[in-house]
């Protein structure tokens, strides 16, 4: 294992010499499109990339082993019998006759525990989020402070962000499972908010990596009062964005293969922000009919 | 798609087809399966959506694998006989390593893996040339070619196949992704009998090709995608709402419909040739099959949802792609008592 990784990264210096030292012209295309590295492409900006070797980054434990063991086949064993149940473990009846539901709510600490809370703190930053239960346990509270200092790496430009986002549902040896959203076409927030803008971001699991920064997006406007406010909306608004990039060509958004959903703010104003959400659902208006709010037609034909 | 070249792409899908069915050299065979696959990735990957385009990358890294290792055995036959006869790959493993091939082609399990997928990534169209057209052609060279194969290994991907079409069509909603469980699950059943009775393994795909093709201009005509919306179909059309009934009657395989001919003759084939517990496996593993087609047959013609709908007259109301499915669908129910006909 160690000798494979070595001749990779023997490998590389190797693509290096010859791209630099232009001796061989006639291999650049061959070496060019290959990509040697064993490491994750990803880096923060302004460190150097992370060339821990995998093995040393898993905690090897007999007792986790066992644990592991146990949980995975007891999923196993749910799906299998959720299999025979029904759609999504629920017999079919409830499929056809559901026209509401709620995807995730925050009565307990398992529920906070499907969620992922994020700032820029990864690229540097000084903005914080936090999240804990409200109130009796009947919401989450998500609150923190936006900082837009720039980290002074000499890469980033732009700071100020947090985010939380759902996991991805994982059945029997973490394998993901989609949900299917395609019984309803509305999205419902219960949400108590400060007043600042968030958004909402869909995230459809493809299968291949080129597509694995794209997301759907949609505005949060929140009110600041103390009355809690249900705010709809509908999926055919949500447009597709790609690293943040609004693009060209839009689509409707597709249900049936939803892996996460997230909410950022990241709106360049410091100061503190906070948001208390009771449930994330979803509806189906019968009255709804749009597929998709943006033009569909190629706006700038090429000619 | 400008209309010039959807129809070159149409007409080299159709010639795929035909060169390989009309071939007699492997590699003539190679250059239409290959014309075939390129010729539909422009048709899948057409809306330009994200999930087409993967879609169609899965359907081509599927098929050009598929198709080198059918180009790999005939090489392998070529260089220890001599000759590249379709009909003479007789070197082991070459017929092993073929069938193989076939069956990640077709979608049979356990190669199964990108049919549901594929199909659901494109729009019913294009599903319903993926799931009949498609077909042709791998199974043009397996009826040339299944003397060549062992039985042990067409009863294990029978097996697997209804098992497993039956059982991952259980749990699904997408109505796509149903019919290619659909699929799976009758391929299964052509697959066994391929080496017994060629003639049994031509009428079973034509009689598939035909069901098949009735169910989705059904549902194209009604456009309508999930099991849900099969629960409001009849406010589009009564009429279709009650043939679907029948037809999917007629894909789960029980009589007096045109879909229980393949299934009596083969397991009456089978029994003849005393391949019992291959015909009790089957015929157990399609009540799975049934189970789902009841599912739809209840939501969408026994009983009434309760859902709201805008209008509950929408048949009142001009359909947008009026197809005539009245000839496969008179086809698909009625052929029965021209059996010995046919057979």
């Amino acid at each position: 294992m160690a000798s494979s990784l070595k001749i990779l990264d023997a490998a590389c210096l190797l693509k290096k010499c010859h791209w630099q030292n232009g001796l061989c012209p006639l291999f650049r295309p061959l070496v060019d499109s290959c990509n040697l590295k064993w490491y994750s492409s990803y880096r923060r900006p302004g460190t150097p990339p992370d060339r821990t070797p995998p093995w040393k980054k898993i905690d090897f434990s007999f007792q986790k082993g066992v644990e592991g063991i146990k949980t995975h086949f007891g999923r196993l064993v749910k799906e299998v019998t959720d299999h025979v149940k029904g759609p999504e473990g629920r017999p079919l009846k409830q499929y056809m006759l559901e026209q509401t539901k709620v995807a995730w709510e925050f009565r307990s600490q398992e529920d906070l525990e499907k969620w992922v809370i994020s700032s820029d703190v990864e690229i540097g930053g000084k903005s914080e989020i936090y999240m804990q239960l409200g109130k009796n346990n009947q919401s989450a509270l998500v609150y923190g402070n936006i900082n837009t200092t720039v980290p002074r790496d000499g890469e980033t430009r732009y700071s100020g962000y947090c985010s939380m986002r759902s996991k991805p549902r994982l059945v029997a040896f973490d394998r993901k499972k989609p949900y299917d959203w395609s019984n309803f076409n509305t999205l419902v927030l219960r949400v108590r908010g400060d007043g600042r803008p968030w958004m909402i971001n869909i995230y459809t699991d493809p299968y291949f990596s080129h597509q694995k920064n794209d997301i759907y997006n949609y505005f949060m406007f929140t009110r600041g009062g103390p009355y809690w406010e249900e705010i709809k909306i509908p999926f055919s608004k949500f447009f597709f964005t790609s690293r943040g990039r609004i693009q060209d060509n839009q689509h409707a958004l597709w249900l049936d293969k939803i892996s996460t959903l997230g909410f950022t703010i990241a709106d360049q104003v410091n100061g503190p922000f906070q948001l208390e959400i009771d449930f994330i659902g979803l509806f189906c208006d019968a009255a709804h009919s749009e597929e998709t709010a943006y033009e569909l037609y190629e706006r700038n034909p090429k000619k | 798609m400008n209309p010039y070249i959807m129809s070159i792409l149409i007409c080299n899908l159709a010639l795929g087809a035909i060169i390989t069915a009309a071939s007699y050299h492997w590699f003539l065979a190679w250059v239409g399966l290959e014309l075939n696959t390129l010729a539909i990735i422009p048709i899948l990957a057409k809306h330009h959506h994200p999930r087409a385009t993967e879609a169609a990358t899965k359907y081509f890294i599927i098929q050009a694998t598929a198709s080198s290792i059918i180009l790999f055995s005939s090489i392998i036959n070529a260089w220890n006989t001599g000759t590249w006869d379709i009909t003479q790959l007789t070197t082991q493993p070459t017929p092993t390593m073929l069938l193989i091939a076939l069956a990640m082609k077709l979608g049979l399990a356990p190669m199964h893996f990108w049919l549901p997928e594929v199909m659901q990534g494109t729009d019913m169209t294009t599903a319903l040339i993926i799931a009949t057209w498609q077909k042709l052609p791998p199974m043009a060279l397996l009826y040339l070619t299944s003397n060549q194969f062992q039985m042990v290994l067409l009863s294990l991907l029978a097996i697997s196949s209804t098992l497993i079409g039956g059982w991952s069509g259980l749990n699904q909603t997408q109505l796509r992704k149903i019919m290619a469980f659909s699929s799976i699950g009758h391929l299964g059943w052509m697959i066994s009998i391929s080496l017994i009775s060629k003639k049994l393994l031509i009428l079973t795909l034509i009689i598939y090709l035909l069901m098949t093709t009735s169910m989705f201009i059904i549902l194209i005509t009604s456009t309508t995608k999930t099991t849900k919306d099969l629960g409001m179909m009849w406010t589009t059309s009564p009429t279709l709402s009650s043939i679907m009934m029948i037809t999917l009657m007629a894909l789960g395989g029980l009589p007096p419909l045109t879909g229980f001919i393949p299934k009596w003759l083969i397991l009456k084939e089978l029994t003849t040739n005393l391949l019992l517990p291959l015909a009790t496996t089957l015929a157990l593993s399609s009540l799975l099959s049934l189970m789902f087609y009841m599912r739809l047959t209840y939501v969408s013609t026994l009983t009434i949802s309760p859902n709201t709908s805008n209008s509950p007259m929408k048949w009142r109301f001009k359909l947008t792609k009026p197809i005539n499915p009245a000839p496969m669908i008179i086809t698909t129910l009625l052929l029965i008592p021209i059996t010995p006909l046919i057979y």
